[in-house]
């Protein structure tokens, strides 16, 4: 169960870098990223990357081919096999934090666009994430990562909005 | 009654009394009779304090529906949107009233005249069978109150539903103009009468047109739901054929079955043109119930083999399907068959009352039973089973109310002018049922 | 952004008014097949992705306004919920569930979100008889609780088993569905709360047709991944949300037996019966009736008529 959530009224993730992205190289990137989107039901995550980068293999486990260390994905390999590092590397880079706007979905109809499958931040952040924690027990419960706010708890009904115990009414 | 008829006291059967003086409304009411005599007959028959017994117990489960919701009286399932209000009051209430249109056509439209001593019964019998599936449905509805909203304020004109609304409106409407001729001979006004049968044609007419497609349209209901009715009760082409050719039989039989129990209990109220045409009619009705069921048998036969359905013939749906089929089908066919040829009418009764059993497990099955035959199988809640059979007995006490006054079984008389033959009649009367012991 | 009813089309008129937020205004021609309106939104529920957080429930309940419900939304003990050997379904209270299944082509359990599949052509919107529902062009089916009168053959007649009614009021009793978050949401170009909310983007909103692109762009790049199938595309007629699997479909709770075509299709042969009916049957009757009645005593009749006041 890893997930985070919210209302979103606009959907809006922050991700707050404390250091730009040099190199796929630990010296050069941040040790830690706050990751404070859903402010309102949760506590902003404090990424470790810096025990990411110890646990990954490469770069490209998570920053797919813009790292300069290109990519072990044969499907992606076909474009971007050799390519040298970009400008932009951190995920809201590319994915888009509020992937359901208008203009985004319109720009989805664009006759050209190929990578129109690309994930808004929120997906990205857990498709990438989700599979090697639960591969590597990592943690992989909703609040294991994200501490709920009491906003938050209001909004599963969990906590102290728990719903009395005992039967319920509900069909 | 009958210890007045005894006693030769006739009920009332005529506009106005020997000495020529018109009966006024509260006397038709208590039929002719004193109002001691009255309330003492009503009280002595058993039969009405077993209807009062249950309506001592079941009005209360009405009043608590329309103040507590549907909820507090059903399992309020959202798998099973219909249960017995619906499956029962409905879908067996208005095959089983097809009777009016049935001799509504014999007599009017082909001229068979023969039938008509119980033309009027059957009409009545369509008329209340309507109304009470009308009442069943208005005690399911969420909304009762807006039950004309289809009429006359918000449209769905593609809906089969809307058909069958609209149609069972129009329905109510032409039965109760075709059942009224009695009520305004009873009442006193001739020219209302002579009004409504110069329209006879017509709504005779309108009423096979209505029956036809609302008949059908009940069957086209359950076309909705594809995967939820079971393959052997659902066909997507004959399903609409299905009810209404079995609502033929199913009208018939409850003509025959209602006029079998009025003969044994309400026989002071038949005259004498009822009594020695009814087991001649008894066998023609038989007649055309068996071919209308040799249809429906072969028709349901045709549904299997169209959509190639054999192989749910060996399940336990199967199975039951096949008692439905054998039971409720062939076994009427066959004592029909058997019954007509020795003229034994006692057997065709017997006959007509398992088509009706078999007509009512028909319906249920598609509506309840094998409904959601992937998911699970629903007992309908206690109080709807009480509501349902509270229901009926109204329908049983008005029925019986209407049959105790109107000109339904005997013919009305204007004026008392045959004084002393309908005292001989009365006397005849009370000779034939003290043969039979006064049960009630 | 008008709405239009589906009586309009079945009546074969014009389908316009079909303008969703980004496109402008457009005007087609209602084919004789419909496949949903053009340019309408959908949603795709990729179930290799959902994790089963029920965030799409509490989201759900917020923006719907919906009761407090009887257990938390991180208790996951609901998915082991059985009742008449039923998972859970959608009720008055909650109109979209997460149910967990087993399946043996998967080693982990596979999650599945049930909701309105907003259908092209609605079984519950045919079925109505007041016209209770709309197919909004933005491909929501809306419903409207001032004209229902609570027949409830919406829910017999929905294939998904998705409607569900709120029996316990007695004064306003009504059917509680999703509606794609239509009013507050969908209308205004924003996505359903439900997707908004899915963290791992299970949930896709878009135009059905990008939507069913992406739907075989996936299933075509990791064809070991996915089941070739696109629940939603066919079904019924097709329906706006879309799912794609890594299991058989029935393994997750799926109705794989449901018909290509439309519900109303079944009932046209006999909703084609009734003009002919109501045409034909009064000529035919009271040609019998002469027919029946021409020589014999024609008079029997108004003779049984004066028979009763005679006598």
């Amino acid at each position: 169960m890893f997930v985070a959530s919210g209302r979103l009224k606009r959907g809006v993730f922050l991700l707050i870098m404390l250091f730009l992205p040099l190199s796929c190289f630990a010296m050069d990137a941040p040790d830690t990223i706050t990751i404070d989107a859903l402010a309102s039901f949760y506590e902003p995550v404090q990424f470790d990357h810096e025990l990411h980068v110890g646990i990954a293999e490469d770069c490209s486990a998570c920053h797919h081919h813009t790292t300069g260390t290109g990519t072990n994905n044969s499907h992606c390999a076909r474009c971007h096999s050799n390519e040298e590092e970009q400008d932009l590397v951190s995920c809201q880079d590319c994915h888009q934090a509020d992937s359901f706007t208008a203009q985004a979905l319109s720009a989805k109809s664009e006759k050209n666009l190929y990578h129109v499958d690309a994930t808004g931040l929120k997906g990205a952040y857990h498709q990438n994430c989700i599979g090697c924690h639960q591969d590597m027990d990592g943690p992989s419960g909703c609040t294991d990562c994200h501490a709920r706010t009491e906003e938050g708890d209001k909004f599963f009904y969990s906590g102290q909005f728990a719903p009395p115990a005992g039967e319920g009414s509900s069909h | 009654m009958k210890l007045l008829a005894e006693n030769g006291i006739k009920p009332l059967d005529a506009g106005q009394r020997k000495d020529g003086k018109k009966w006024n409304l509260i006397e038709k009411l208590i039929l002719g009779l004193t109002l001691d005599q009255y309330i003492s007959q009503v009280i002595r028959n058993k039969f009405n304090w077993i209807l009062a017994g249950i309506m001592a117990i079941g009005i209360p489960f009405i009043i608590y529906r329309f103040i507590f919701g549907l909820g507090s009286v059903t399992h309020s399932s959202y798998d099973y949107p219909w249960g017995l209000f619906l499956g029962f009051g409905l879908f067996c209430m208005v095959p089983l009233s097809a009777s009016g249109f049935m001799l509504g056509t014999t007599v009017e439209i082909f001229g068979r005249h023969d039938f008509e001593p119980i033309e009027r019964l059957a009409l009545l019998n369509g008329l209340l069978g309507y109304l009470f599936a009308v009442v069943y449905l208005l005690v399911d509805l969420g909304q009762p109150w807006r039950l004309a909203y289809p009429m006359v304020y918000s449209f769905g004109p593609a809906a089969v539903l809307f058909l069958v609304g609209w149609h069972v409106a129009t329905y109510l409407s032409v039965q109760v103009a075709e059942v009224s001729t009695a009520f305004f001979e009873w009442i006193g006004w001739p020219n209302a009468k002579k009004f409504i049968r110069k329209g006879t044609i017509g709504l005779t007419v309108s009423g096979i047109i209505l029956s036809t497609l609302h008949q059908g349209a009940l069957g086209a209901l359950f076309v909705y739901a594809p995967g939820k009715v079971h393959p052997l009760w659902y066909s997507a082409s004959f399903q609409w054929i299905h009810f209404f050719v079995s609502s033929i039989p199913g009208g018939l039989c409850m003509v025959i079955a209602v006029s079998t129990i009025v003969m044994k209990t309400m026989s002071w109220r038949c005259d004498d043109r009822f009594k020695d045409n009814i087991d001649d009619i008894t066998l023609k009705l038989a007649k055309g119930a068996s071919m209308g069921l040799i249809t429906y048998l072969v028709i349901k036969l045709i549904a299997v083999a169209h959509d190639n359905e054999w192989v749910y013939l060996a399940s336990g749906w199967g199975f039951w399907w096949l008692i439905e089929i054998l039971g409720g089908v062939v076994t009427p066919l066959v004592l029909f068959a058997y019954g007509l040829h020795h003229r034994l009418v006692r057997l065709v009764r017997i006959g007509a009352f398992i088509t009706i059993a078999g007509i009512v497990l028909n319906r249920l099955n598609t509506a309840l039973i094998t409904f959601n035959w992937k998911l699970y199988q629903e007992i309908p809640h206690i109080s709807e089973i009480i509501i349902s059979i509270t229901i009926f007995a109204i329908y049983i006490t008005t029925y019986r109310f209407i049959l105790n006054r109107l000109p339904i079984l005997y013919a009305w008389k204007a004026q008392p002018q045959e004084a002393t033959v309908t005292e001989t009649a009365a006397a005849r009367e009370g000779q034939k049922t003290s043969e039979v012991p006064a049960g009630a | 952004m008008c709405k239009v009813s589906r009586r309009r089309f079945l009546a074969g008129g014009l389908a316009g008014g079909a303008a969703v937020m980004l496109a402008p205004a457009k005007k087609a021609l209602a084919a004789g097949n419909l496949t949903g309106f053009p340019d309408g939104m959908g949603a795709l529920v990729d179930l290799t992705r959902c994790v089963g957080c029920r965030s799409c429930e509490a989201a759900c309940n917020r923006e719907q306004n919906l009761p407090a419900p009887d257990q938390s939304f991180d208790d996951y003990s609901v998915f082991d919920q059985v009742k008449h050997g039923q998972k859970r379904r959608p009720s008055e209270n909650a109109y979209t569930v997460v149910n967990r299944y087993e399946s043996q082509s998967s080693d982990k359990p596979v999650y599945r979100k049930m909701q309105c599949n907003h259908c092209n052509e609605p079984a519950c919107l045919t079925s109505c008889f007041v016209g209770a529902y709309t197919k909004t062009a933005e491909g929501a089916v809306t419903y409207n609780d001032k004209v229902c009168v609570g027949c409830r053959n919406c829910m017999v007649a929905c294939p998904f088993n998705v409607p569900a009614y709120s029996y316990s009021d007695p004064i306003n009793p009504m059917i509680k569905k999703c509606i794609f978050c239509y009013d507050s949401r969908v209308k205004h170009g924003m996505p359903p709360a439900c997707v908004e909310t899915c963290p791992t983007q299970a949930l896709m909103f878009g135009k059905r047709d990008d939507l069913l692109k992406i739907a075989r762009a996936r299933i075509d790049r990791e064809p070991g991944k996915y089941v070739d199938h696109i629940y939603g595309e066919t079904e019924v007629g097709g329906t706006s949300w879309l799912y794609l699997s890594g299991v058989p479909f029935e393994d997750a709770g799926f109705d794989t037996s449901l018909q290509k075509e439309p519900i109303i299709n079944n009932v046209k042969d006999f909703l084609g019966t009734v003009p002919m009916v109501l045409a034909i049957w009064p000529a035919l009757f009271t040609g019998f009736h002469l027919l029946a009645t021409k020589g014999k005593d024609h008079h029997e009749d108004s003779h049984a008529d004066e028979e009763g006041e005679e006598s």
